[in-house]
């Protein structure tokens, strides 16, 4: 049962009202109080017409942009139902809005553990979590996500976009690759805003003790995918169409981003290391809907600083460097930085040797591992440099030969990580 | 007891809805008659309700159960008597009881001497009481009722070559109400029964009594403007008298048919009646709600009339797809239990016998706005027959007692107009009124009480209606008021016991009263006020300020 203490007592009379439900979706804290209300109208159009008599409700965990909660019907324009005789009768069921109020944004781990709370006393059978962004997409997004965990018993369902081959670029070239070669699943989308899960899913993940670690704090559907994928729990993708860019000048900055992706990632494989270390090769997931696709339609983009920084960095970064990588792939590393910016390649077996060197570096802890993260942060930039140098006239297909490669390669390259993981390293002060 | 003399009355009444051939029969032919009828009217007066409503009774080839009327005039001699008749309505008077009876305006049976005339050549004088036409054209896109059996709106007449136009059944031959005579002489009919002293009439099928082209047919100008002219003579000559409509359609197209309080009196609120139903079984308040929500406001001297079953299918025609479908598998999982558009079933096997859920419903029925009508038998849970044809499942014999054809009659078993109800659960031999008198915690003697626990506060037929809405969208609260009384009435419409939260605080310092077991509560503050409820568990609360 879920410890629910933390949970507000307002909240909690909300829960109360909802009683048992069959689908629970819930949208994570945004900045703009409409943007959520837009997010929910989507949703409720959604199980309006796809979940026609599953008893539903919508939580919005929400930082300081109250919305109305109560059990009646709110849809939002009014419109009625497809049969023409509905008379503005839009759906069978009261649709629930539930809003859980927090001063101030709560983190991403917050609001996941007052959903899957939530979700555990309302008895759901399945749940989505959405972003505001991407959930106002259509109304099939949300029942796209929730099918597979209601329907069909998977316990886990991750995202299947379509994005332009420039987009995605880290999931593309580290947190794709990487997953599954170590996990052996090829999750493509682990760190999303949207998910879903079962109900057996969720309960087991509540009563976990890790809520309090940042990465689970901050990136808490990546560790909730790894504990599905390296568990027995049946974990599936879905295909949702294209992946909205975000707005302008939303999120954080790509120091940040790296931090919580990697550093998340680093640390599932310190949590689970048990999950990967033996196992080899990668097997697909289940996949509803067309496999994801890359579109190659021309983009403008603006790389020039990308490769000044990585020569910056690994210049300046010199001896955490020293600290964290061989010294044949720090020498490998400088080399290329002298290259000049037109030939300059990074190629994709360096890439993944150096990765996997910081990987087992973060393990053996040879440096603050926060630290260690912010390292990669040049590298990346002179890896993106390459790739979209190298591939700016790609097309799609070229470019899914070309992640299929890196995916091998980091495959064939994962003897090496293992043999660091478990060698005993010299922690230099 | 005489006849309170109220213009008002149909405000404050509680119909009993019951076909005669079903009730008691006297002669022992099998069939329910008048004076069988007139027997049993004490048991009608001691049950409460104060109005009878009698299906039709007239001379009839019944092949859609006396709506196929042959002779407006008279009683169907399986029935009894026009003499019958008049002891039964006298008799029913000195009780304090008011009899309704059915008048089919729209159309006649096939075998009526009018339509038979209309037939026999197109030069006929009553050629033109119905509607006919060359082709089976005219009218197109105008929908067909009786989906199950017919195929068109026109039929072949080969007497007189030419197509008749019928909204029901083949053969029912609509009554052309372009033509000034056919007014003059339904009007004529409803004399004949006014002047004996009925109390008013259901006007069967209104909704359809004009067609124009370029239309559905259904609810024409011009039809108000006969239903207009009907109610000024009614009222010139024979004030106090009430009509009732049966327009199965949306509330605000059915508001159409209490005119400014010079057509119906009552109407049915029919796209009420299942979402009670879909209530109960979705545990949420939301299909009532929704419907009356957008029910409009009438004129202060009309009244609706609200129901759970009646003789018809429990129509689902005022739903949506989405609604029907539902209802159809929560409701009527066998296909033999659905017709035309609606489910063939009565109030008690729909609710699985659990006691619990019909009183709820009756509950219902008895507290929200409207004049309640209950169809006979379901006070003391009669079951159905869904392998009886049409719609005659819930037209069985009324079970008096568990001896020899249920005390309903005394001829052979074999030859009664309908078998029946005898299997070990809603069998005559279980459920019937005699064993059912015999303990005050029978459905019986609970709908006696609800009845009279109803009649004794106006409040109910005359107050308005407030909904409450607590977030627990599984309890159906609202305020009744009438002047200074108030009623709080509060129903669990879950399987599973409730807590719920009232907002109640502009009652600050009443007291609520349980008004079956008159105990007082505690008194209204100014905290939300906290209920619980057993399940489907319902609680009326009259509220004083002392």
């Amino acid at each position: 049962m879920a410890d629910e203490t933390f949970l507000s007592d307002d909240l909690l009379r909300q829960l109360m009202s909802v009683g048992e439900v069959d689908l629970l979706v819930g949208i994570l804290s945004h900045r703009s109080a409409n943007t959520v209300r837009r997010a929910a109208h989507y949703v409720e159009k959604s199980l309006q017409q796809n979940f026609v008599r599953q008893r539903v409700a919508i939580i919005s965990v929400d930082g300081g942009a109250v919305e109305d909660s109560g059990s009646e019907d709110h849809s939002g324009d009014g419109q009625p139902g497809n049969n023409s005789n509905s008379k503005g009768i839009t759906s069978l069921r009261t649709i629930h809005r539930v809003t859980a109020a927090f001063n101030g944004a709560p983190s991403p781990g917050l609001a996941l553990r007052t959903i899957l709370s939530a979700s555990d006393l309302l008895r759901a059978r399945g749940c989505a979590v959405v972003s505001p962004a991407t959930s106002s997409t259509s109304p099939e997004w949300v029942a796209n996500l929730l099918r597979p965990a209601f329907r069909d018993s998977f316990d886990f369902v991750a995202p299947l976009y379509s994005r332009h081959k420039f987009q995605g670029l880290l999931a593309r070239n580290l947190l794709y690759p990487m997953t599954r070669a170590l996990f052996g699943r090829r999750i493509r989308e682990l760190y999303s805003d949207e998910w879903a899960f079962s109900n057996r899913l969720g309960n087991f993940c509540l009563n976990e003790d890790v809520w309090h670690e940042e990465p689970v704090r901050s990136r808490p559907e990546a560790w909730m995918g790894i504990s599905a994928l390296t568990s027995d729990f049946r974990c599936c993708q879905v295909y949702l169409g294209e992946k909205p860019p975000p707005p302008d000048g939303a999120g954080p900055d790509l120091v940040e981003v790296l931090r919580q992706t990697v550093g998340s990632l680093f640390w599932l494989l310190e949590t689970h290391q048990q999950a990967w270390l033996e196992r080899k090769g990668s097997e697909p997931l289940p996949t509803f809907g067309p496999d994801h696709a890359v579109t190659a339609e021309s983009m403008e983009l603006n790389r020039a600083r990308m490769f000044e920084m990585f020569q910056t960095g690994v210049k300046e970064l010199g001896p955490i460097l020293e600290s964290i990588l061989s010294p044949e792939t720090l020498a490998s590393i400088q080399g290329i930085a002298t290259l000049d910016q037109h030939s300059f390649r990074f190629p994709p077996e360096l890439w993944v040797t150096m990765l996997y060197e910081f990987a087992a570096s973060y393990h053996h802890s040879v440096i603050n591992r926060d630290h260690l993260v912010q390292a990669l942060v040049p590298l990346y930039r002179g890896k993106i440099y390459s790739f979209l140098t190298e591939f700016s006239e790609a097309s799609a297909s070229d470019m899914e030969a070309v992640s299929e490669n890196l995916c091998m390669e980091f495959e064939r390259q994962k003897p090496y990580l293992t043999e660091k993981w478990k060698a005993g390293i010299e922690v230099k002060s | 007891m005489a006849l309170q003399e109220d213009n008002l009355w149909y405000k404050d009444a509680i119909i009993y809805q019951l076909h005669v051939r079903t009730f008691c029969d006297s002669n022992g032919d099998g069939i329910g008659d008048f004076v069988g009828l007139t027997q049993r009217l004490d048991y009608l007066q001691e049950l409460g309700t104060n109005t009878i409503w009698l299906l039709p009774f007239y001379p009839s080839p019944l092949r859609d159960d006396g709506y196929d009327i042959a002779d407006y005039t008279t009683v169907h001699p399986s029935y009894g008597t026009l003499d019958d008749f008049k002891a039964f309505l006298t008799a029913a008077h000195n009780r304090g009881l008011r009899v309704l009876i059915e008048m089919v305006m729209n159309h006649t049976s096939d075998q009526h001497p009018w339509f038979q005339e209309a037939r026999s050549s197109r030069d006929n004088p009553k050629r033109d009481w119905y509607v006919w036409s060359d082709t089976d054209t005219k009218y197109q896109g105008v929908r067909i009722i009786f989906i199950d059996t017919e195929l068109s709106n026109w039929t072949w007449d080969p007497v007189s070559k030419s197509y008749y136009w019928h909204r029901f059944f083949s053969h029912q031959p609509d009554l052309n109400f372009d033509n000034p005579e056919v007014f003059e002489a339904m009007w004529e009919i409803m004399k004949f029964w006014l002047d004996m002293g009925v109390d008013g009439f259901r006007l069967d099928a209104v909704p359809y009594l004009v067609e124009r082209e370029g239309t559905s047919c259904e609810n024409l100008p011009e039809t108000h403007a006969i239903i207009k002219e009907v109610r000024k003579r009614l009222d010139q000559f024979y004030p106090g008298r009430m009509l009732l409509a049966e327009a199965n359609q949306w509330p605000a197209d059915v508001r159409a048919y209490f005119g400014d309080g010079d057509e119906f009196h009552t109407a049915f609120h029919f796209p009420l009646m299942p979402r009670m139903f879909m209530a109960v079984k979705l545990e949420d308040r939301k299909p009532i709600i929704e419907i009356l929500d957008q029910t409009p406001p009438i004129p202060e001297n009309c009244q609706w009339c609200i129901f759970l079953r009646n003789h018809d299918e429990l129509t689902l025609e005022m739903v949506t797809d989405v609604e029907r479908d539902y209802m159809y598998d929560e409701y009527a999982t066998d296909k033999t239990m659905r017709i035309n558009l609606g489910i063939r079933r009565r109030l008690a096997p729909m609710m699985e016998n659990d006691r619990r859920r019909i009183e709820l419903l009756n509950g219902l029925l008895m507290s929200m706005p409207g004049t309640p009508i209950v169809y006979y038998g379901d006070e003391i849970g009669m079951g159905d027959n869904i392998y009886l044809g049409d719609r005659n499942g819930v037209r069985t014999p009324m079970q008096w007692n568990g001896g020899t054809n249920a005390g309903f009659s005394f001829a052979d078993p074999e030859r009664l107009y309908s078998p029946l109800i005898s299997n070990s659960v809603y069998g005559y031999q279980v459920v019937n009124v005699d064993s059912q008198r015999r303990f005050s915690h029978s459905l019986l003697s609970w709908m006696k009480a609800l009845i009279k626990t109803r009649n004794s506060y106006r409040v109910f037929s005359r107050g308005t209606m407030e909904f409450l809405r607590p977030s627990n969208h599984r309890v159906l609260a609202y305020i009744r008021e009438l002047g200074n009384e108030k009623i709080l009435v509060v129903n669990n419409l879950s399987s599973s016991a409730q807590a719920v939260e009232l907002d109640v605080q502009r009652f600050k310092g009443y007291i609520p009263i349980e008004m079956f077991g008159r105990n007082l509560f505690p008194r209204f503050g100014d905290l939300p006020y906290l209920l619980t409820l057993g399940p489907y568990q319902f609680y009326w609360f009259r509220l004083r300020r002392i």
